[in-house]
């Protein structure tokens, strides 16, 4: 990449976001973009991004597509908030009252307001920082900025609908106030179509004291689209966090899950499935900060592959000197399907007390044969039992959602990418 | 129904069975004792067609068929039935999904009419009430955190379910404490019919107490050394396994 030079020049936001912006590209200048040199991307290799969208890959293109492309999750009642290739469309969106909500650009258009500048404000020194977020700082204008107040319990989903194919930087900010409640879902979706781009999403997510955030991020682009996203959470006291992270769309994607328990007793849950199929390409690098006393963190993480797809999962846990009594678990499970296919799978712990329960385990493997064997001895054909064993492994990090009406449609999208998984209708129920 | 001539069997290129002749009629209910190592699981195994074991001579017809052509779903289909020595936990795999895909993969390859929803439902709850199997298990994964007794427990709910006409039984008894097994005896009992044969492999005379075959036979290093009727394991409870292997080596010689 001969010239990483971004043009912010005519890009919207006061003087203050100017200044960031201008910044913003001068880190990116400086520390381009992560290569194979890099612990953190290893295994994961961008060159495909250039080579397939150009050298100034990192420019926005419309979308083909239309909201009228997507339908959205049958049956689910949210507020539906709709960005088409990366541009808010009011008229098709659905804003909650008695909620502080905006949208990034609408912020952006009012000089008078400085709230959108904390989101531009870079921080070099953060976990897995890298260009993605440089390039995201200097090109944003759109996503989601929201506060919801204290004591807030926001009775229907905010439900964030991507529509894409298309090359986009997206900035999210969302505040709960003490006590707030809400479920927040960011929803990737692109379509068979041909073009290509780079979603490049940033999501800072701030809960006070006893917040309670449940976020379901499902990442189903197009299959040659390039998605990296970012979600970066900061949580007080007794606040707690869910993440429910489905991969199944884009030909590469990547996404740093930071998150800070910063104060006494918070809590967090990041559950994550990936199935990928063809050559996709999926990495998740969690890094969970235990910054205080009594907090909790749990990690599970599955991932089915089949075809050449290859997957990575790193979860980095820190837990600081005072953070006594942590407690935090995590396990990986990874099935693959295929000889071909590949799984780099690393937990990372790093204690600097005593005072701590940290557990973790991963498994790498095929099918087990005793299981096999058992439903065959039952009368289910060969295949019937290969699908079942397969819905069942998977299934068991999507139990834990609290929608049911997503956890269908996640299972119905995820089982119809892989081959011979065709009627499992009375297993759904 | 089932007959087994001079079968020979291997796991990881090692004779266990070494000529296996044995012939088992329709309703009758036989018992295969025995030490360990002996190939009584062997025989049970092949019978249902796990891998890893290859048959290296002899033949297993049952109901006229070649039994050891078939798939284990097809050995299902035609009734053949397994309990587990130790059942595997499938955990996310619900039992009455399991038990109702089996039972319809059998009634479609036998022509029947396959079972909708409330009809099954009715019929596994009738089931379990024959092992005292309570209704909340039915919903459960496949053994999914159950106890030894209640894993065994649920091997024999799942012959009733799908009502094999042969089932092989084995060591259903191992870790059962006295009230599990007198339930299972109860369950096995209640199974019994003119169709329907069983095949018990065990250690123990005890589970014979409960359920009372009409033929006994002794497995030792591979073969069928003796064969008899209930009194045979009586005589094997208190003499053990050694007198039969020396009289079997006189009467080769």
């Amino acid at each position: 990449m001969s010239d990483m030079a971004l043009n912010t020049a005519a890009l919207p936001g006061d003087a203050g976001v100017q200044t960031l912006r201008a910044q913003a590209a001068e880190v990116f200048a400086r520390t381009g973009l992560p290569g194979r040199r890099d612990e953190d991307w290893k295994y994961t290799d961008i060159s495909r991004i250039s080579a397939t969208l150009g050298e100034a890959w990192w420019s926005p293109t419309p979308s083909e597509l239309s909201e009228t492309d997507f339908s959205g999750i049958e049956g689910l009642d949210a507020y539906r908030i709709v960005f088409v290739g990366g541009e808010f469309l009011p008229e098709q969106s659905d804003i909650p009252e008695g909620v502080t909500l905006q949208s990034l650009s609408a912020l952006l258009a009012d000089d008078a307001d400085e709230r959108s500048h904390c989101l531009f404000r870079l921080d070099e020194s953060a976990p897995l920082f890298n260009g993605f977020l440089a390039a995201n700082s200097a090109l944003a204008s759109d996503g989601l900025c929201a506060c919801i107040g204290a004591n807030v319990k926001l009775d229907k989903p905010l439900y964030m609908v991507h529509i894409g194919n298309s090359t986009s930087h997206i900035l999210n900010g969302l505040m709960l106030g003490q006590g707030a409640e809400a479920t927040l879902i960011e929803h990737f979706v692109g379509g068979d179509s041909n073009s290509a781009g780079l979603n490049n999403i940033a999501t800072y997510l701030r809960l006070a004291d006893n917040a309670g955030l449940t976020h379901y991020r499902l990442q189903m682009e197009g299959t040659k689209q390039f998605h990296i996203g970012r979600v970066e959470v900061k949580q007080a006291g007794n606040s707690r966090y869910t993440l429910h992270a489905v991969e199944l769309g884009a030909s590469l994607s990547r996404a740093d899950i930071v998150v800070n328990l910063a104060e006494t007793g918070a809590s967090c849950d990041l559950n994550g499935l990936f199935v990928a199929s063809g050559r996709q390409h999926i990495d998740h690098h969690t890094r969970i900060d235990h910054n205080a006393p009594y907090c909790r963190s749990r990690e599970s993480y599955r991932t089915v592959l089949d075809g050449r797809a290859h997957a990575v999962f790193n979860g980095k846990i820190v837990v600081a000197e005072g953070a006594v009594k942590t407690d935090s678990a995590q396990s990986n499970g990874n099935l693959l399907l295929s000889r071909n296919a590949e799984i780099d799978t690393k937990p990372e712990l790093e204690i600097y007390n005593d005072d701590v329960k940290c557990a973790h385990g991963v498994t790498v493997g095929q099918l087990d044969e005793d299981q096999l064997f058992y439903l065959k001895s039952r009368g289910l054909s060969e295949e019937e039992a290969r699908q079942l064993l397969t819905f069942a492994f998977a299934d068991e990090v999507l139990v834990g959602m609290d929608s049911k009406l997503i956890r269908r449609f996640i299972e119905q999208a995820a089982f119809s990418k892989l081959p011979n998984m065709s009627d499992l209708e009375g297993f759904l129920e | 129904m089932l007959r087994i001539e001079q079968l020979h069997a291997s796991v990881a290129g090692k004779e266990i069975l070494k000529g296996i002749n044995l012939t088992i009629g329709a309703g009758e209910v036989h018992a295969i004792m025995g030490p360990n190592g002996s190939g009584k699981s062997t025989l049970s195994n092949v019978i249902a067609g796990r891998d890893g074991y290859e048959v290296t001579a002899g033949s297993v017809t049952y109901h006229g068929k070649d039994l050891l052509a078939m798939k284990p779903e097809e050995r299902a289909w035609e009734g053949v039935f397994l309990a587990f020595q130790y059942p595997v936990e499938i955990p996310g795999v619900n039992n009455t999904y399991m038990l109702k895909a089996g039972v319809n993969a059998k009634r479609k390859h036998q022509g029947e009419q396959e079972l909708d929803a409330m009809d099954f439902m009715q019929l596994v709850k009738a089931k379990a009430k024959l092992v005292e199997l309570d209704q909340s298990f039915l919903s459960r994964g496949v053994n999914e955190g159950f106890s030894g007794g209640e894993k065994k427990r649920n091997e024999i709910f799942q012959m009733a379910v799908l009502e094999p006409s042969l089932a092989l039984l084995d060591e259903t008894d191992s870790g059962l404490d006295i009230d599990a097994l007198r339930i299972v005896a109860q369950g096995v009992n209640a199974l019994r019919n003119a169709e329907r044969s069983i095949v018990m492999v065990t250690h123990y005379q005890r589970l014979l107490d409960y359920i009372e075959p009409d033929f006994v036979h002794v497995l030792a290093d591979g073969q069928i050394l003796k064969s008899g009727d209930k009194h045979l394991a009586l005589e094997l409870e208190e003499r053990g396994y050694d007198w039969v292997k020396v009289e079997a080596e006189q009467a080769a010689a």
